[in-house]
C-alpha cells in the first residue's frame, strides 16, 4: 500500500470560515473521489454530482459536530453510498470496449509494444470483469491508497474481510494475468 | 503450500503488525516459492493499478437519459403535428353546423346508424397546397381510422370531427441514425371548428 492513513483535523470554524482550507481538501481529494466512482461505473457527470454532495454532507456533517478523523475515508463512503443511487451494473456502465483507454496509454508505443500490451490489458480487462463486486471495490480502494481499515469502513466490512477480499482478487488476477 | 502464502499480501500491502511482518519477510528471503508466488502478486497490484487509471480517465463519458429516448422524439413529432394541422384546418364559419352535428354523432353513447352511414367529412384541402418539401420528405395526410366505441369510451376528450391523421418518417425529422430506420410516427389530431386542438394521439 501507498499513502498512510489520512486524517485531517479540521476544527469546525476553521472549516466553516477558511475557504482556503475547504478549497485545499476539495481539490486533494477530488480526483481521487471522482477516479473511484467511474471505477464504479458512473459518468464523468453522474460523478461531479456525486463528489459536490459529498462535500455538502461532510460540512452539514461538521456543522453537526460530526468526527473530524479519518475525512478521507468518510468520504470515500459517502461517495460509495451516494452512487448506489446512480448505479447500474458494472457489466453494464462498464461494458464498453476499453480499446479508446488502451489506445490513449500506449499512443508512444512501437506496433509489437502496443500488441503485446494490447493483449495484457485485454486479459486484465476480462480478469477485472470476473471478480466478484466487493473484491473489485476493494482493489480499486486500495488502488487509491486507502489502508485495510478504511477501506472497511467505506464498504461496512471488518478489516480482516478486506484483506481476505484483497488476497483472493489479487491471486485471481495474478492466475489469470499469468504474471 | 507455505503457511505463509495467505499472509504475503496482506505484508506487502504493510498491513501486517511489526513482528508479524518480520517473520514473514524473513521467510520471503528463504523461500523460494513465496518469492516467485510474491512477485508474481507486485506485478499483478502495478498492472491493475495501471488498468484501473487508464479505464477510469479515459473511459467515455456514457450518455445519460434523463429521460426516456421517446419523449423527446414524441414531443417533437407533436409540435410538428401541430403547425402542420393549425396551418392546413379551414376556418369557415359555415362549417360550423356541421361540426357541432359531428361531434354529436362522436359521441361516445350516441348509437344513431348516421355515424355508421355518413360519409366522412375530411376534403383534401391540404393537398392542394403542399408544400414542395413535404413531397421530398414522403409526408402524407390522409384521412384517419374512425375512432371504435372503446376508445372513445376511453378518451377524455369528445373530437368535433373526424380526426386529420399525418403519417410523418422519422428520417424527415431527425438526423440519420437517430431513430431506426422505417418508424413513423402517426400524429391524429381532433380540430375544433375554429381551428383550436380538441386532442392529440401519438402511434408509432
Amino acid at each position: 500500500m501507498n499513502g498512510d492513513s489520512f486524517s485531517l483535523k479540521l476544527p469546525l470554524s476553521r472549516f466553516a470560515t477558511d475557504s482556503c482550507e475547504a478549497t485545499t481538501l476539495y481539490q486533494e481529494l477530488r480526483k481521487p473521489l471522482l477516479r473511484y466512482l467511474a471505477g464504479l461505473g458512473l459518468s464523468s457527470d453522474e460523478g461531479q454530482d456525486v463528489v459536490q454532495e459529498a462535500f455538502l454532507i461532510l460540512h452539514k456533517h461538521l456543522a453537526r459536530g460530526g468526527s473530524e478523523q479519518n475525512i478521507r475515508s468518510w468520504l470515500f463512503r459517502v461517495v460509495h453510498n451516494l452512487a448506489r443511487n446512480h448505479q447500474q451494473s458494472y457489466s453494464q456502465r462498464m461494458g464498453q470496449p476499453l480499446d479508446a483507454a488502451f489506445e490513449k496509454a500506449s499512443s508512444e508505443a512501437t506496433p509489437e509494444q502496443t500488441a503485446l500490451e494490447r493483449e495484457k490489458f485485454r486479459r486484465m480487462d476480462k480478469a477485472v470483469r470476473a471478480l466478484a463486486v466487493q473484491e473489485r471495490e476493494c482493489l480499486m480502494l486500495r488502488a487509491e491508497g486507502l489502508r485495510y481499515r478504511e477501506i472497511g469502513e467505506v464498504l461496512g466490512i471488518p478489516t480482516s474481510t478486506v484483506a481476505d477480499l484483497v488476497d483472493r482478487a489479487i491471486k485471481k488476477l495474478a492466475e489469470k494475468c499469468n504474471v | 503450500m507455505c503457511k505463509y502464502s495467505e499472509r504475503l499480501i496482506a505484508w506487502m500491502d504493510g498491513e501486517l503488525a511489526e513482528n508479524e511482518a518480520a517473520k514473514v519477510e524473513q521467510h520471503v528471503r528463504a523461500c523460494a516459492a513465496c518469492g516467485e508466488c510474491l512477485s508474481s502478486y507486485e506485478a499483478a497490484s502495478r498492472e491493475f493499478a495501471a488498468y484501473y487509471s487508464a479505464a477510469t480517465q479515459a473511459r467515455p463519458t456514457p450518455r445519460i437519459d434523463k429521460f426516456p429516448r421517446w419523449v423527446p422524439i414524441a414531443a417533437s413529432v407533436a409540435a410538428v403535428a401541430l403547425m402542420l394541422a393549425i396551418a392546413f384546418v379551414p376556418r369557415s364559419p359555415k362549417r360550423s353546423p356541421m361540426v357541432q352535428q359531428e361531434a354529436a354523432i362522436s359521441s361516445p353513447v350516441s348509437t344513431s346508424p348516421v355515424r355508421k352511414t355518413a360519409a366522412p367529412t375530411w376534403q383534401p384541402i391540404a393537398e392542394d397546397h403542399r408544400p414542395p418539401y413535404r413531397q421530398q420528405k414522403g409526408i402524407t395526410v390522409g384521412p384517419a381510422r374512425r375512432p371504435t366505441k372503446l376508445e372513445n369510451a376511453k378518451a377524455d376528450w369528445v373530437m368535433a370531427e373526424p380526426a386529420i391523421q399525418i403519417a410523418i418518417p422519422a428520417d424527415a425529422m431527425f438526423p440519420p441514425g437517430a431513430v431506426p430506420a422505417g418508424v413513423t410516427y402517426i400524429a391524429s389530431v381532433s380540430l375544433a371548428a375554429d381551428g383550436t386542438v380538441l386532442g392529440l394521439r401519438l402511434q408509432p
